[in-house]
């Protein structure tokens, strides 16, 4: 799957707990350092916030007017 | 994957635990004082029994856990951590007993000294939480619709207490304030911009999540809380100007904001792509369309105003929007959270040699199941008991009565199986 803002995407909407985490954890493993990956979720994760924050990735998130947050995060 | 489930500041889980076990005592105990008071409770809104029970229900069960929920959720929802999550829960948990006990004592007994010794004890717990609360809101920017609905919900909060705490003192006093327009006021703040936008705030996230919904469109769901508390606002200046125009108007449009809500939800739930329908799921279609009826008849009555003089009419709406409502979603919360945080505590744990027990293992479906059929009874009960009084109030308040025991009883042994593994564990790390 890809997007305009990243060539990595977890479309993690319909999954239900902890598997939005979990993907997104494992794509970030995958991915080069600079390269970007984008979340998709109807809503915000602050607690994933704060394991990149720890981690040192930077991220960026935005508010779709259907209820996703986009959050985009580099590796 | 621990990461996730172990926030630094998590609190640990006697903390919210202590107020989701007091609250089915105190619905329990609304419906005890129906069966032992019988038929003449119903007679209007403002016998001393109904406005004892109300209080059982709104400030025992609701607002205890709601309050109990936010300790737990702050972080997660909107990555505020409150300081001392342990020692914010405990007084908080104990005024919010002792205050919600004396209140429902002094309406019952008539007591003035009750009275006012719980308008004091609950200020005092509400003010100590929306410090706290604010606190740890302060510094987070409003990024989601919900954590500025939970902003407004605060002051919805903060409204609704001080007004409660006002009229207890006023009719423990025998101040002179139009007793009436007032506690439809601070109904409404209760109801409306606190209970209501806190509702909102936190359906925007576990709609979606629990559920496997759309997520609520971002623009409606950014100004419904704003909307809700300047419609309060607006009904507070009409109280203070005597404007019975306005008044009404305010209360047409706030049903109407609740409806339209409620209906979106309805909406969502029903695109959602989770095939079975859980305990969660059933209570949130019993709490909507309660509320979307209780609503309409708020509505009806406010273009019809001779409605709201039946005997009756106002009690069967408070009903639906309580029982059928608010304890519905709460209930059906419940049902979520007790048995997520539990997994997440034997989880952080960790044991390679034990695996955790599900969920469902820790808190059966089935059981659930079988007290919302109880509740539902309940609700019917009560709402025919309205209608047909002399038949039905004892009966009502024996169901309310079985139907938040039967929770309590759940959620208990959500906890012992919770304690038995946690027992294991603890005997494995003797033996290793």
């Amino acid at each position: 799957m890809s997007h305009p803002k990243a060539s990595h995407v977890v479309d993690a909407r319909y999954m239900e707990p902890p598997e939005p985490f979990v993907q997104t954890m494992e794509m970030l493993d995958r991915l080069k350092p600079g390269e970007k990956m984008l979340l998709l979720l109807f809503r915000e994760p602050h607690p994933l916030y704060k394991v990149l924050r720890q981690n040192g990735h930077a991220y960026e998130t935005e508010l779709l007017a259907d209820g996703t947050f986009e959050i985009l995060i580099r590796r | 994957m621990q990461a996730l489930l172990s926030f630094d500041k998590a609190p640990p889980f006697a903390a919210p635990l202590r107020f989701f076990l007091t609250a089915p005592l105190f619905s329990l105990a609304a419906g005890l004082l129906l069966l032992f008071v019988g038929p003449g409770l119903l007679e209007s809104r403002w016998t001393p029994g109904l406005l004892a029970a109300t209080h059982l229900v709104t400030v025992g069960f609701m607002l205890m856990v709601m309050l109990g929920a936010l300790i737990q959720i702050l972080p997660v929802v909107a990555g505020a951590n409150l300081d001392n999550p342990l020692a914010v829960a405990r007084w908080l948990h104990a005024g919010l007993a002792a205050g919600a006990l004396l209140l429902a004592a002094g309406f019952l007994f008539g007591q003035a000294a009750l009275l006012g010794a719980a308008a004091l004890i609950l200020g005092l717990a509400v003010a100590a939480f929306l410090v706290a609360g604010a606190r740890a809101l302060a510094g987070v920017p409003s990024t989601s619709p919900t954590i500025r609905g939970l902003k407004l919900a605060l002051a919805g909060l903060a409204g609704a207490a001080g007004l409660g705490a006002w009229l207890a003192l006023a009719i423990a006093n025998g101040w002179a304030v139009a007793l009436p327009a007032l506690a439809d006021l601070h109904a409404g703040w209760a109801l409306g911009a606190w209970a209501g936008v806190l509702l909102a705030a936190l359906a925007y996230v576990v709609v979606p999540m629990f559920q496997l919904t759309p997520g609520y469109p971002a623009r409606p769901s950014w100004w419904f809380p704003g909307i809700l508390l300047g419609l309060m606002v607006g009904w507070a200046l009409g109280v203070v100007l005597d404007a019975a125009a306005a008044i009404r108007l305010v209360r047409a449009l706030s049903a109407v904001a609740g409806i339209g809500f409620a209906l979106l939800t309805l909406r969502l739930q029903a695109r959602r792509r989770r095939a079975r329908s859980d305990v969660t799921y059933r209570y949130w279609q019993l709490g909507l369309a309660s509320a979307i009826f209780a609503l309409a008849m708020v509505l009806t009555a406010t273009a019809w105003p001779p409605l709201a003089e039946l005997t009756g009419w106002s009690i069967f709406a408070g009903i639906l929007l309580l029982v059928g409502g608010f304890m519905s979603f709460i209930i059906g919360m419940l049902y979520k959270i007790v048995p997520f945080l539990a997994w997440m505590h034997l989880r952080n744990r960790g044991s390679a040699r034990s695996p955790v027990p599900n969920m469902n293992r820790l808190l059966p479906e089935a059981d659930a199941q079988r007290q919302m059929q109880a509740h539902a009874v309940a609700l019917a009960l009560l709402l025919a008991a309205v209608i047909a009084p002399e038949w039905l109030t004892r009966a009502a308040g024996a169901a309310l009565a079985v139907a938040s025991g039967w929770l309590l009883v759940n959620l208990l042994g959500a906890v012992r199986r919770y304690r038995q593994h946690l027992d294991k564990l603890d005997r494995e790390s003797v033996a290793a």
